[in-house]
């Protein structure tokens, strides 16, 4: 320990800055930044774009300036000044030492950036779930309370913060934190990276906020062209938004794909990998093809706002269908993006409250490949009733109905494990029960709007809206909470308090039924979404639907309670309370800097419950904590 | 599935078993979800005013009635571990359930139940829209609809060119609806006919319909347009054949 302070100290006169800088510094340097980008190009320019220009400019500086305050580029910098980090500075940026400081830096380590991830998605859906009850709040009673103006850009922007919050609820945290640990390894491929992609999408969030004060997203999060050339400077904050979360998301994605490849423990192959590992791996694989289509989509958008390109603009020669094909090229792979981390991590959590193995290993990582490999030839049946290919519409409908096939697989590797298992219903284990009632129904509905006919009806109405809020609110969002409540002991070192967490999930799963079905029951009857105002036909239901959104919200308060209770007052935690066989749960809790003294050399797969020998790990580190030999170690095992 | 390292001395007959009690859970859930697809839809959806719409009708019902079993399979397994399976204390169970790591029976019927589950949904699709083209005349009315932010307009190219803020159909006749748009992408919708199509600038898409009901109908507007969106409703009026050609000579138009 004296040693590592005594280089750390003759690193200080050399790399002082570097030390200084945190996320109040990247603030203030960003601010400054957008505020001289904004009063140049406001000197500068004129014209019809000028609006556009000065405010897309003003957050672009924004983003460089908050990015460079935060230590983002000292490594680079370093590097190109001839003098690379140390041992000493890379240990400084891993948050050594720095107790809850290094969350509000560029810290490297992946457990802290697990647990920036983990705080800042809730902020995130803490927003969204503000924009949904002011969205339920308009629509209780035909007639318009906030007028249609503010409802549009309510909706569009209710839209956007959920699909990044949902894009990042698995990946972000448990990916981070969980999954390096659980393949055995001591931090990301590419810790810096891992940082930058956190901070940029950190960065992202004020921007995609600031639309709030610069008239919104009138359009939908599918921001849909020309409606969006209409729209005010919200519009740029939307699309540099997804400029930015489409660079962060990518660089999340390689590191997490390099890792899963790259860093698996000695002995830890492909059938001994936990199926979380391979969710997420194959997701982030799966995102990577994908997401450059939204950021093309926007980019493209972001021209012909700014400098007058009409690749969308009709009239000039443009076509509203490019834009239609980029976004949902995204846009329906992008919904297996949110699921298949979360259903991955029921099937990582079920056989562990059922005490048995997973049932079917290699169909759930068939299945997991299959869903991802049909769901890039799917995204036409967004536009069965746009008129782009009316002759494709069968082929996409087939594309559609065949993605159940892999998809069942998932649920028959869920219930299989089931099967005569011990089942212990602790928290986690009710959300996964909770995944399979809701899952069904929007699945099942999923299979209505597949069918071109039926699509025709239903498209654009509310059914719609229902039938993907049980997918993946119903769905995907039970499995992150799943995941929360059984990683949480891990994370924080704490575990979540029960008593309550229960409370909360009874509340939680009849006020989401309660609103959902009434606006599939809405839906059904041809109420459109994205109204602000409605006829009286379909009063009774939206009043139901409502209600039951002020139940959810009182659910979901009374869980963010506990979580933020029991983190700071919890009962401690054992290393492993669920008595669980990967990896994670068999280094010290809290985990130490480098999660293990001795790298572990793996001979089966984490599932031999039941079986009579369970050699998961020969050798583990179990008694590294504070002030072990193992960060100083100069023979310590680098993959 | 079966016991593979059972205690109970005396093999008991599979149907009572685990695999009978799931069974008759698995009936009653799907007597139940078969009677709430063939009395819940029907009964929530528009009442049909064209056969597309009978179609579309038929099918949510055949589709829920096709879906209750699996859903029953599901949820009855999924309800008889928590009441039979389930461990009751707070505390890790003291022993862990049978290894079983899968089963290729079931695997392989599971695969080829959803399968043929999955080519009967793509077969019916494909029949209900050939029944549905098959409903259109190779000689329709022609309506020409334009969608601005935020009402529609209507022109009968047929019938002398006569132009119209309200759409007037005569019932028993193939319409063929030429969409387009002056401003931003709006979607053309009449409920209780089960049509929708995108009303974009710059291009002109197709649907085609048959009313069958007398009737006066909502048009809707079903992609987010702008401000008004929630207000770009207005109305369809079915009426007979000689109202629909008198309708058209008060307009001014000549009856084509």
């Amino acid at each position: 320990m004296g040693e590592t302070a005594t280089v750390g100290d003759q690193h200080l006169r050399g790399g002082g800055v570097m030390r200084r800088l945190n996320a109040f510094t990247g603030v203030v340097a960003g601010i400054v930044a957008a505020a001289l980008g904004w009063g140049i190009s406001r000197a500068l320019m004129s014209g019809p774009y000028a609006d556009d220009r000065t405010i897309s400019i003003a957050m672009v500086c924004w983003i460089l300036g908050f990015l460079v305050g935060v230590g983002a580029f000292t490594g680079p910098v370093r590097w190109a000044l001839g003098r690379d980090l140390t041992h000493a500075d890379e240990q400084f940026m891993a948050g050594k030492d720095q107790g809850a400081f290094r969350f509000f830096r560029f810290t490297t380590d992946h457990k802290v950036i697990g647990v920036q991830y983990l705080v800042l998605g809730m902020v995130t859906f803490g927003v969204g779930g503000i924009l949904a009850l002011l969205i339920r709040t308009e629509a209780a009673r035909p007639t318009s309370t906030f007028g249609p103006a503010t409802y549009n850009a309510i909706v569009g922007l209710h839209g956007i913060v959920m699909v990044v919050a949902t894009i990042i609820m698995i990946v972000g945290p448990f990916g981070n934190f969980v999954m390096p640990i659980m393949i055995g390894a001591r931090d990301m491929a590419f810790p810096r990276l891992n940082a930058l992609s956190f901070w940029t999408l950190f960065a992202a969030v004020p921007v995609l906020l600031s639309a709030i004060f610069l008239g919104g997203i009138p359009t939908g999060w599918s921001a849909y062209a020309p409606l969006a050339d209409q729209a005010p400077p919200g519009m740029d904050a939307f699309l540099i938004t997804i400029i930015l979360f489409v660079v962060s998301s990518g660089a999340g994605a390689v590191n997490l794909v390099t890792t899963a490849v790259t860093m698996r423990a000695r002995g830890m192959t492909w059938n001994r990998t936990p199926i979380f590992v391979w969710g997420v791996a194959v997701t982030s694989i799966l995102g990577l093809f994908v997401m450059p289509a939204f950021m093309a989509s926007q980019v493209l958008e972001g021209l012909d706002r700014t400098i007058g390109t009409s690749f969308y603009i009709a009239a000039r020669g443009g076509s509203p269908w490019l834009y239609e094909n980029l976004f949902w090229l995204m846009g329906h792979p992008e919904v297996y993006v949110i699921l298949l981390p979360a259903v991955a991590a029921i099937m990582e959590i079920t056989p562990v409250f059922s005490r048995k193995p997973l049932f079917g290993f290699s169909a759930a990582i068939i299945g997991e490949i299959g869903i991802v490999t049909l769901s890039v030839f799917v995204w036409a049946h967004h536009m069965f009733t746009t008129g782009w290919a009316p002759a494709l519409n069968g082929p996409f409908m087939l594309t559609t109905e065949l993605i159940s096939i892999p998809t069942g697989l998932l649920i028959l590797v869920i219930i299989g494990t089931m099967w005569r298992g011990r089942i212990w219903t602790r928290l986690p284990m009710m959300f996964v029960y909770a995944f399979l009632w809701n899952f069904i129904i929007g699945g099942i509905t999923g299979i209505y709007l597949s069918d071109v006919p039926v699509d025709y009806q239903l498209h654009g109405s509310l059914f719609v809206t229902a039938h993907f809020h049980f997918t993946l609110m119903g769905g995907a969002m039970m499995g992150a909470l799943a995941a929360l409540c059984f990683w949480f002991p891990k994370m924080t070192g704490r575990m979540l308090d029960e008593r309550l967490g229960k409370v909360s999930f009874w509340i939680t799963q009849i006020g989401f039924n309660i609103t959902f079905l009434a606006i599939f029951y809405i839906g059904l009857q041809g109420e459109p979404r994205r109204v602000a105002d409605y006829p009286a036909t379909f009063a009774t239901g939206n009043l139901v639907a409502t209600i039951g959104a002020y139940i959810l919200a009182i659910g979901m308060l009374i869980l963010l309670y506990d979580v933020i209770w029991s983190w700071r007052h919890g009962e401690r935690a054992t290393s492993n309370p669920w008595g669980a066989k990967t990896l994670e749960w068999q280094v010290p809790t809290p985990v130490p800097l480098e999660n293990f003294e001795v790298l572990p050399v793996v001979t089966s797969d984490p599932y031999g419950y039941g079986e009579p020998v369970q050699p998961v790990a020969a050798s583990v580190a179990t008694g590294a904590g504070p002030g072990s030999p193992g960060l100083a170690d100069p023979g310590r095992l680098t993959p | 599935m079966r016991e593979t390292q059972g205690t109970a001395p005396e093999r008991r007959a599979w149907w009572r078993g685990h695999v009978g009690h799931i069974l008759l859970i698995w009936a009653g859930i799907t007597v139940a979800g078969v009677l709430f697809g063939l009395f819940l839809p029907p009964r929530l959806m528009p009442q049909p005013a064209s056969g597309t719409m009978h179609e579309v009708r038929l099918t949510v019902i055949v589709f829920t009635v096709a879906a209750a079993p699996v859903a029953a399979l599901v949820w009855g397994i999924a309800l008889y571990s928590l009441v039979v399976w389930r461990h009751r204390s707070s505390d890790v169970p003291p022993e862990d359930g049978p290894p079983i790591r899968g089963n290729t029976t079931v695997q392989v019927a599971w695969l080829f139940v959803s399968s043929f589950l999955t080519l009967f949904l793509l077969v019916w699709g494909l029949g209900e829209l050939q029944a549905i083209s098959a409903q259109a005349s190779p000689k329709p009315l022609v309506v020409d609809v334009v969608g601005q932010q935020w009402m529609w307009t209507y022109a009968y190219p047929q019938d002398g060119g006569v132009q119209s803020a309200t759409l007037v159909l005569p019932v028993g006749r193939s319409i063929l609806f030429r969409v387009t748009s002056k401003d931003v992408v709006h979607s053309f919708w009449i409920p209780n006919m089960g049509i929708k199509i995108d009303a974009n600038p710059g291009v002109t898409t197709e649907v085609g319909v048959t009313p069958d009901q007398l009737g006066v109908f909502n048009v809707r507007c079903a992609e987010l347009c702008g401000l008004y969106h929630a207000y770009m409703e207005s109305a369809v009026q079915v009426v007979s054949g000689s109202a629909f050609t008198a309708w058209v000579r008060a307009n001014g138009g000549r009856v084509g």
